[in-house]
């Protein structure tokens, strides 16, 4: 019995071993360059390619869409080897976290291709130096204006705050002005900068300031001004994004700011608005909003899965390309970043409005100080817990900024070596 | 009257207002099923509309893909609980009846290792699953396969210590007795023990698939395509997103996927309450 | 029934279960042993090895009982553990991830610039003289070249065929490339550097474009430096992953490397003023949640069992519906809660007609963590608590009662201290559990408030896990280490914790 057992023993391993010799998996040439996008993106992606696919020969295309664009993001960070995508459609602040931990991979552009492009929109996407990507779409928010409410626009802060405040009963006004894209700390950065407080510093021949922040106690007062009746907040701006989209709508908020990739959302309700950035404390001192672009940037694994040329053709032949934004655009609905696609004609007029509207009062979106949190607090947190801090539960105006311009001052130091 | 009073009516007013307070929630999660504004508010006790808007939702929504996560849940949650307990009752079984050496050193280091939480371990187990995945595609990171490795090999120090007490309480004498009528440990096992165990190891299984099915962060961690997600992690996203907040639909897919449980739940709750009695934590 | 364990019919059997199991086991061995994980490969032989054995001979009888159980625990619990105490001692976070001879090449990479004018050619890809090559065309100069990796051979344009735009399609003793070759070109042609002019080579940017560059960082492979051939800056390893200019650790390259820092990570906890104040703060939380759970939890849950310990009419319904929060499934439940706890779309507010902000002041979210956490709890002590109440002889209370006892008397006397001491071992399970209930505290407060602007990294009601979490998962750095760190520092804390429960139980003295 034993000895006929181990002979079974030594039957197993022989036919274990040959069995798997079957299985021993056979290196495949590969062609399939993987992309990664975000709920919206991803399948109007999907689209485009499925119209035309053939941007770089021999290879295909797989899109593969996340949720949201923090899935998106989430998934990025914990990407590996083995499940990392070739190509992923991010946001220009991602570059240098992604440089930095060698997820990222440069690319270099030729003079004709880096002249489809701005040189603010090729900076975004720069980590020391090295271009991770191209640009594809202009990333803004803009401020409208229910034309059934407001009559003529409002040239300073405190002209919406008295429509407001003459208004808020006889109307039944949720708010005054409220977020509805880009949340609380992006998409509010206009409001911050209205009333003086700047993520970063800029000289007068548009040199960013490392070592000093915006003056807290202006700032501070400012917002008890426009903002505080007494310590509570005078309801004019809700400290949340929540229902914003929807009370616009209702004609409950006079004012909104939008994302650019909404304003197809309200036109389809059949509304008239009107586009234009946030008015400041003084007349013709609008708050300034982020500009910033998303754009298609390489990954060290495309050249790991062996389609690092690949990749890179596909960046320049499609995403970085007029043909490739034009189509993907018709679609996706945000302002192409690409120069000739930005001016084509069948780009609709508000993609080109915001598109405008970014050049004339934005400031560029740089990771490396937005990202740091030297101070504590990297402005991501920071920007919606001042707003808490002081609209819910009625800590000081000033005392909060000026931990506030503390801490951005602290990040934006730090930062300077990221640069 | 006055003695029902004295003796009865604090219970009662006791037991009312507590049901009130565990039915509250769950009326509200009813009500804002039918509801088609998608919030979880209380306008009225009474819902002023019934609508089907989210139930629709949830199966004709081709981005919704909510039967495959409920498919996803049952398989991975059954599999664990099957599994788990057919390989851990084998495990318990000889730390409870035979005799070998090391079985004290072994029991003790099996008691450490239950302690420890398998969710301390979630970055390690991350970089294992990563690695696995460079040579088995489809048993490493992002698979339901792998999830199921992780989920048997994470409760299994739990479910042998928690089976070795049921084992310890079943009789000896039944399976002694067995033994000196030559029956093999193999045989005492499948033909003696089994059938008297099988109850228990039901509610063991039980347990564990209910734990399993309420896995969230493993779960969220490992599974990034929307084809694979389990249901809890599938409606997470329903109000985790950023921008919006639809209880409507989340409403009505955690009734759907929390109605058959609730059932198994109440309908064995004394069997369970055994189990509970024996130290097992519902995850 | 008997002869199906012994006979030929079970043998057969188990030959087929093992075959088919080693055979994907030999597979899953071969293909991690070709991809160099060396101990997983080691683990799978041995598994292998040990199942033949186990199953087909006589070696051990136990063993064949708890061979797959001892085997699953090995693989994902216990390597796990030995791993996180690896990753503690090394400085693995974002910037320090991948390995050394990875950094080296990614730094490579990198490590070059484009030439002045950003110059940049039409490109094919093919093979000149059996080496890969590309044929370049400079359309500014009007002039065509083939460039291998080390060799330049200039062209004459009348030999070429050259399309509408000026670019060379094809070249003579140039062969473009099978379809065969095609597929295996991205992987060849993109890591070559093609030879152009001095220090100069060309690269490819895709298979049509090659950018004109020169390498910047040098590898010395011998002393394990990068050296800067243009400013002539030296950056050696600096022991932490990273390689820097000595003297000045703020330049450094990147990316970096996972090293080793031994202790550090630990020291750090008590060292860093940065990490511990947080650290304090969310220990005392961490044990102030899971002290008041258990308590509040218990004691909601005896006074149900005790007001239901008498048939009363509608005890089965009652029972029905305490036990409903337990058995929803906990995640949707905690879900519910959190949109309930909204604070403008919320029934909690709507209800008490307040606009109270829940999970923005402290003070408010631990009270909404305590409640919900009750609510999830109570029924299960309610459960065990009137299991318990019916152990309680009867006798010992008639006897009370008989003495003159009242009933308050009775409770506090005989009846509380008893269950205490039936209970205490499930109160302590029940406290380890809290001290790490992740998901309640993830899927409610998010750990939340968290006071940004005084610079606080943990929030409020952050307890040590979700706190480790944010460390190991969080959104700008993630510091595996630190997190490996804190993990093993909590297990020690449970461990204890739940020994000393078992001792309570004099579980351990029961091993014979």
């Amino acid at each position: 019995m034993t000895k006929k057992r181990y002979s079974a023993v030594g039957f197993v391993a022989a036919v274990a071993i040959a069995v798997s010799g079957l299985f021993v998996p056979s290196a495949n040439a590969n062609n399939e360059i993987v992309v990664w996008a975000d709920g919206d993106r991803g399948p109007n992606l999907v689209k485009v390619l499925a119209e035309k696919g053939d941007w770089v020969s021999g290879y295909k295309v797989t899109v593969k869409s996340f949720s949201n664009f923090d899935a998106l993001k989430d998934a990025f960070d914990k990407a590996t080897d083995a499940s990392g995508p070739d190509i992923v459609m991010g946001a220009n602040d991602w570059v240098p976290t992604g440089a930095k931990s060698g997820k990222l991979a440069p690319i270099t552009l030729t003079a004709s291709q880096k002249a489809r492009f701005t040189s603010g929109q090729l900076f975004d996407l720069t980590y020391k130096g090295k271009l991770y990507g191209v640009p594809v779409d202009v990333n803004n928010v803009a401020m409208i204006y229910n034309t059934k409410l407001v009559t003529t626009a409002p040239k300073t802060f405190g002209e919406m705050v008295n429509y407001y405040k003459a208004n808020k009963t006889s109307k039944g006004l949720k708010a005054g002005l409220c977020v509805a894209g880009g949340g609380m700390s992006w998409g509010a950065h206009s409001i911050f900068s209205a009333l003086g407080a700047d993520a970063y510093q800029f000289d007068a021949r548009g040199k960013i300031v490392y070592d000093r922040s915006f003056n807290g106690t202006t700032f501070g007062k400012n917002v008890r001004t426009f903002l505080l009746d007494g310590k509570k907040s005078n309801g004019f701006l809700p400290a949340s994004d929540a229902g914003c989209k929807d009370n616009f709508l209702d004609g409950t908020v006079p004012f909104a700011i939008i994302g650019n990739w909404e304003w197809k959302d309200y036109v389809a309700k059949g509304f008239t608005m009107n586009l234009m950035p946030v008015p400041g404390v003084n007349a013709n001192k609008p708050g300034k909003m982020f500009g910033s672009v998303s754009g298609a940037l390489l990954t060290t694994f495309a050249a790991k899965h062996g389609v690092e040329a690949g990749a890179k053709s596909l960046l320049t032949n499609f995403f970085g390309s007029t043909d490739g934004q034009v189509r993907y655009q018709k679609i996706e609905g945000r302002p192409p970043a690409e120069k000739g696609a930005a001016l084509d004609a069948t780009v609709s007029a508000a993609q080109r409005g915001f598109g405008s509207a970014a050049s004339l009062s934005s400031i560029p979106q740089i990771g490396a100080f937005l990202n740091n949190n030297a101070g504590g607090a990297n402005y991501w947190d920071s920007a919606p817990a001042y707003w808490t801090a002081v609209l819910v539960d009625g800590k000081d105006a000033v005392v909060e900024g000026n931990k506030l311009a503390a801490i951005w001052r602290a990040n934006t130091t730090a930062g300077k070596s990221d640069l | 009257m006055s003695i029902w009073l004295r003796t009865n009516a604090w219970r009662h007013a006791v037991i009312i207002s507590v049901c009130l307070f565990s039915l509250f929630p769950l009326y509200l999660v009813v009500i804002s099923s039918f509801n088609s504004t998608g919030s979880l508010r209380l306008d009225s006790f009474i819902p002023r509309e019934i609508s089907f808007a989210n139930y629709k939702m949830l199966f004709n929504d081709p981005t919704i893909p909510y039967m495959t996560w409920v498919k996803n849940s049952l398989i991975v949650a059954g599999a664990t609980a099957v599994l788990s307990v057919t390989i851990g009752s084998a495990s318990a079984f000889a730390f409870s009846r035979l005799n070998f050496k090391g079985r004290k050193t072994g029991i003790q280091l099996l008691l450490l290792v239950q302690m420890f939480p398998a969710i301390l371990a979630i970055s390690a187990v991350y970089v294992i699953m990563e690695r696995v995945y460079t040579f088995a595609p489809s048993i490493g990171l992002g698979t339901q396969a792998g999830l199921l490795l992780i989920y048997l090999g994470g409760a299994m120090g739990v479910n042998i210590w928690l089976l070795k007490g049921f084992v310890d309480s079943i009789p000896k004498e039944l399976d002694e007795a067995a033994k000196i009528d030559g029956a093999s440990a193999v045989q005492t096992y499948w033909l003696i023990f089994m059938p008297l165990a099988a109850p228990v190891l039901a509610v063991v299984a039980l347990l564990s698939f209910i734990g399993t099915f309420n896995e969230f962060i493993l779960a969220r961690l490992f599974l990034v395509d929307m084809e694979s997600r389990t249901v809890a992690v599938g409606l997470q996203q329903f109000i985790g997103g950023q921008y919006s907040e639809n209880w409507g639909p989340f409403a009505a897919g955690s009734i759907i996927a929390s109605v058959p449980i609730v059932i198994i739940f109440l309908s064995l709750q004394r069997y369970i309450v055994n189990g509970l009695t024996a130290g097992s934590v519902k995850g | 029934m008997t002869s199906f364990f012994t006979g030929k019919v079970s043998f057969v059997l188990k030959l087929v279960v093992v075959l088919l199991l080693s055979s994907v086991l030999v597979t899953l061995t071969q293909s991690a042993f070709a991809q160099k994980e060396y101990f997983i490969a080691g683990f799978l032989a041995i598994t292998i090895l040990l199942l033949v054995l186990t199953y087909l001979t006589k070696i051990s009888i136990p063993l064949k009982f708890f061979l797959p159980g001892i085997l699953l625990l090995i693989a994902f619990v216990l390597s796990p553990i030995l791993f996180t105490v690896t990753m503690s001692s090394y400085n693995y976070k974002t910037g320090n991830i991948i390995s050394k001879s990875e950094a080296i090449e990614q730094i490579k990479n990198r490590g070059f610039e484009s030439d002045a004018d950003g110059t940049s050619f039409d490109i094919k890809i093919g093979r000149y003289d059996n080496q890969e090559a590309i044929l370049v065309s400079d359309s500014i100069n009007g002039a065509y070249f083939i460039s291998t990796e080390n060799n330049r051979i200039p062209l004459i344009a009348q030999d070429l065929t050259v399309n509408e735009y000026g670019v060379a399609e094809s070249a003579p003793d140039f062969q473009t490339l099978s379809d065969a070759e095609m597929a295996n070109a991205d992987e060849i042609y993109s890591l070559k550097r093609f030879k152009y002019q001095d220090e100069y080579f060309i690269a490819l940017e895709g298979f049509e474009v090659g950018i004109v560059s020169r390498q910047v960082l040098a590898f010395d492979e011998v002393n394990d430096q990068f050296k800067n051939i243009i400013s002539g800056e030296i950056y050696t390893d600096n022991g932490r992953g990273n390689f820097a200019i000595e003297g000045s650790p703020d330049q450094y390259l990147e990316p970096g490397w996972r090293a080793p820092i031994w202790f550090e990570n630990y020291t750090k906890l008590f060292t860093e003023e940065r990490l511990r104040a947080p650290l304090v703060s969310v220990f005392i939380w961490t044990i102030t949640f899971a002290s008041l759970s258990v308590l509040t939890t218990f004691a909601l849950g005896l006074l149900l069992a005790l007001a239901l310990n008498k048939p009363i009419r509608g005890r089965r319904v009652y029972r029905s519906i305490l036990i409903l929060p337990y058995a929803m499934p906990s995640i949707m439940s905690i879900l519910i809660w959190g949109g309930m706890f909204n604070t403008e779309f919320g029934a909690i507010n709507n209800l008490l007609g307040t606009d109270i902000a829940w999970f923005q002041s402290p003070t408010f979210a631990k009270f909404a963590i305590i409640l919900v956490n009750l609510w999830l709890g109570f029924p299960y002590f309610y459960l065990i608590s009137s299991g318990a109440l019916q152990a309680i002889p009867s006798e010992l209370l008639e006897a009370a009662s008989i003495d003159g006892a009242n009933p308050r008397q009775i409770f506090r006397q005989i009846t509380l201290p008893l269950l205490l001491q039936i209970l205490s071992p499930l109160l302590i399970a029940s406290f380890a559990f809290n001290f790490n209930n992740f998901n309640l505290i993830y899927l409610l407060t998010g750990g939340g408030p968290r006071a940004e602007l005084d610079g606080e990294l943990a929030g409020a009601t952050d307890i040590l896990i979700s706190f480790t979490y944010k460390i190991a998962f969080g959104s700008s750095v993630q510091d595996l280490g630190l997190a490996s760190a804190i993990s093993l520092v909590i297990f020690v804390l449970v461990a204890s914790i739940s020994m000393y429960g078992l001792r309570k139980s004099k579980v351990l003295e029961s091993f014979q």
